[in-house]
């Protein structure tokens, strides 16, 4: 059905995003595209829907691209993109403030499908993806599944004969990653393709056929995925973690003061039945400690943050940052002692160079420093994370990957005594993974204490020396990484054991509410 | 809220029809009385950001007071008469921005999508309309975020003098734009993969009349 052959895109600053790429996929197959963040997943994608060089020309693109038989140049728009569908990896770029039934209506509305006709694809849709309860939201107001999951339908609204997936996984919960494979299922059962990229092939494993690596722009071959699950060495040359990895062993560091101190915290923000989002929170955070934090999508997470960074208001409980009571400090006060890192760095980033955020994050001010140990303290963290040649960029000229380093970059160097790292991405990768090893080291070495917050239930067993486990905006378990998950809070939240523990050990086993956690099948 | 679901072209021909009262309305003495109508209408239904708005209209009826008082006083006016006069023109504008932040705030893109495709205007006029009624909100959101983000990062934006606040509430402005290219060209890729096309009218999944549906009921699960 899709054939690319020989196909090159370079965006004409140095090497090409994709580089002599060959693929192609049949009517019903379903394919994953593998690699590390920058391999130029999304790029290749984009080909594969026709975006390129339908709506974005690159500078340099060469090879063919063609969709049963025929140059997609040649196709008509409305005819390409009904036939191919994309839900991209920021899925907010393709939803704005419609509501649900709109969205998933916006592709039938615009080739005026008759309203009735529309209003039962809707319904369908809504019942086979399981969105049901979502009618009338507005699609921003979702959580990240959830809006994945929207997205997915708009997509399938004009029934395609191919579905690209641009890292469909990102953001999702265990549970809510179950789900998109569980449905992912249901939709293989006819004719549709299905076109899927990640950085974690244990997450879409079950759903897809085979599997082409993709590494600096190559691509390997597809190959049925059972030849490749159990090989460490490809996913490791492809610069990816390899998907049945044991744990890796962990550095410890020397415990000190308590640096985060919350107690009985209550959040005025409240959910749809009146109860606060976060009520009677109790953590300490002592130096040299790196605690995990997981939780359902919607736990509270987010909330929990941005009640200590002084985002969220809270109606009860005290807050202590390095001994000092932090309850009545402005949010600007708390931010110095406490770094937060986004999953996306382009929510924080305001700087108009890449030096200048590293000089901001040690300074707290946007004016240029005259201090020369403060450049040269910026000029050794972007030496650090690889950014040294970026120095005069605009933050927003960076690759994601890029603007993840730079927020690693300003945490090292403002020293702030705790950093909150939210569901770093850039652990999925080998490389990646070294450059949060190395910020963790230096943080950890220097004193300070990192705090995890994550999906990535390996990340969080290999970097975590203690976990929290938030559940209906409590904490339900607070203990260490090696008693987590056969602990009670983890067996609530009814996810499957991560990875590594491997069929029918652990996750909830033995502990009350937890029985029947090995029912689940392991990603 | 009901009136939240009015179609988008009666709720604009309705807040013209506010707007021409407030503007004919000879002196103070009715416009001041209907300022507060339409304040105390934005109230009672609950409007989205009404605090936000009543901060603005402070500062507005402010800075046009005094503005159009020092004006008129140059100009020989007695001081009452100038302030009269100004009064009037500050609740002029306090009805006319009232009147259009209620159909701003109340109308969806979504329902301005389907009030536009119902009434089978040109696809061009459905788009302009649902992007700017629908992307104010958005972009003011993203404006709060870009504030948090300042303050996440540590910058003091808050617990410092007016002026500097303001400056700081300027240096979003950057960020902003750079948010709201991104936001266009996100908006112009999904118009083009999900079909939008300026040559073909469209329909809509919405039942259109005096109220634009809000949501498919659940008992179109049998039709």
């Amino acid at each position: 059905m899709l054939s690319i052959r020989n196909l090159d895109i370079g965006f004409g600053s140095g090497d090409l995003a994709v580089s002599k790429a060959s693929l192609h996929i049949a009517a019903g197959q379903r394919l994953a595209v593998c690699g590390a963040a920058g391999s130029g997943k999304t790029t290749l994608l984009h080909a594969a829907a026709g975006i390129i060089p339908r709506l974005v020309r690159p500078p340099v693109i060469s090879g063919e691209i063609e969709l049963d038989g025929k140059p997609i140049t040649t196709i008509a728009k409305d005819d390409l993109f009904t036939a191919i569908s994309l839900v991209s990896q920021n899925v907010e770029d393709q939803v704005w403030d419609l509501s649900v039934e709109d969205l998933i209506a916006f592709p039938l509305e615009n080739r005026a499908v008759a309203k009735a006709d529309i209003r039962a694809r809707i319904e369908s849709l809504l019942v086979e993806l399981e969105l049901e309860p979502l009618r009338g939201r507005r699609v921003l107001t979702l959580s990240g599944g959830e809006r994945r999951m929207v997205a997915i339908a708009a997509a399938l609204a004009a029934s395609p004969r191919l579905l690209v997936l641009d890292e469909p996984t990102t953001g999702l919960d265990p549970a809510a990653r179950q789900r998109l494979v569980r449905i992912l299922h249901k939709l293989g059962s006819d004719q549709l393709a299905i076109l899927i990229s990640e950085q974690d092939p244990a997450a879409i494993a079950d759903v897809v056929d085979d599997i082409a690596l993709l590494q600096s722009g190559a691509l390997t071959p597809a190959v049925p995925k059972a030849a490749l699950m159990d090989k460490p060495q490809p996913w490791i040359e492809a610069g990816i973690l390899p998907p049945h990895r044991g744990r890796q062993p962990r550095k410890t560091y020397a415990e000190g003061a308590t640096l985060l101190s919350i107690a009985g915290l209550k959040t005025q923000l409240a959910r749809r039945d009146g109860r606060p989002v976060l009520e009677s929170i109790d953590l300490e955070i002592k130096a040299g400690e790196t605690v995990g934090l997981i939780g359902r999508n919607g736990a509270g997470k987010t909330t929990l943050f941005q009640s200590v960074l002084g985002l969220a208001k809270v109606t009860a409980g005290t807050l202590s940052i390095e001994g000092q009571d932090a309850s009545k400090w402005t949010p600007a006060r708390r931010a110095r002692s406490v770094a937060y890192l986004p999953q996306n760095m382009r929510r924080i980033l305001f700087n108009m160079t890449v030096q200048q955020e590293v000089t901001f994050a040690i300074t707290a001010s946007p004016a240029i420093p005259k201090d020369p140990a403060v450049v040269d303290t910026a000029l050794a963290a972007l030496e650090k994370y690889g950014l040294s040649s970026f120095r005069e960029a605009n933050p927003f000229a960076l690759s994601t990957r890029q603007q993840a380093l730079l927020g690693l970059a300003c945490a090292d160097a403002a020293g702030s005594a705790v950093a909150i790292l939210d569901e770093p991405l850039l652990a999925r990768d080998g490389q990646g993974r070294r450059m949060l090893d190395l910020f963790l080291d230096s943080t950890l070495s220097a004193g300070r204490a990192v705090m995890i917050i994550s999906h990535d239930l390996e990340l969080i067993a290999d970097a975590a020396s203690r976990v929290l486990v938030l559940d209906r905006g409590a904490i339900t378990f607070d203990g260490s990484v090696d008693d987590v998950w056969d602990s009670a809070g983890y067996g609530a939240l009814n996810w499957p054991a991560p990875a590594f523990m491997g069929v029918g050990q652990g996750a909830g086993q033995g502990a009350g509410q937890g029985a029947g956690k090995t029912d689940h099948a392991v990603l | 809220m009901l009136f939240y679901n009015v179609n988008f072209f009666i709720k604009l021909a309705v807040a013209f029809l506010i707007m021409l009262a407030a503007w004919l309305a000879p002196d103070w003495r009715y416009g001041v009385p209907l300022s507060a109508l339409m304040l105390v209408f934005l109230a009672v239904t609950n409007v989205p950001g009404l605090r936000g708005y009543l901060k603005g209209a402070v500062l507005l009826v402010t800075l046009v007071i005094a503005s159009w008082m020092l004006n008129l006083t140059l100009q020989g006016h007695a001081v009452f008469d100038s302030f009269q006069i100004a009064l009037g023109m500050a609740a002029r504008l306090v009805t006319t921005t009232a009147a259009f932040y209620f159909v701003m705030e109340t109308s969806s893109p979504g329902s301005i999508l389907a009030a536009a495709s119902a009434a089978r205007m040109p696809p061009v006029v459905t788009l302009v309309l649902s992007l700017t009624f629908g992307i104010i909100p958005m972009l003011r959101e993203d404006f709060e975020r870009i504030a948090d983000a300042q303050r996440a990062r540590g910058m003091e934006i808050d617990n410092v003098p007016f002026p500097v606040r303001l400056k700081f509430s300027l240096a979003r402005g950057l960020p902003l734009l750079v948010q709201a290219i991104r936001m266009a060209h996100a908006i112009s890729i999904s118009l083009s993969i999900y079909g939008f096309d300026m040559k073909h009218k469209r329909t809509t999944w919405r039942n259109v009349g005096l109220m634009v549906e809000p949501m498919l009921p659940i008992k179109d699960r049998n039709p």
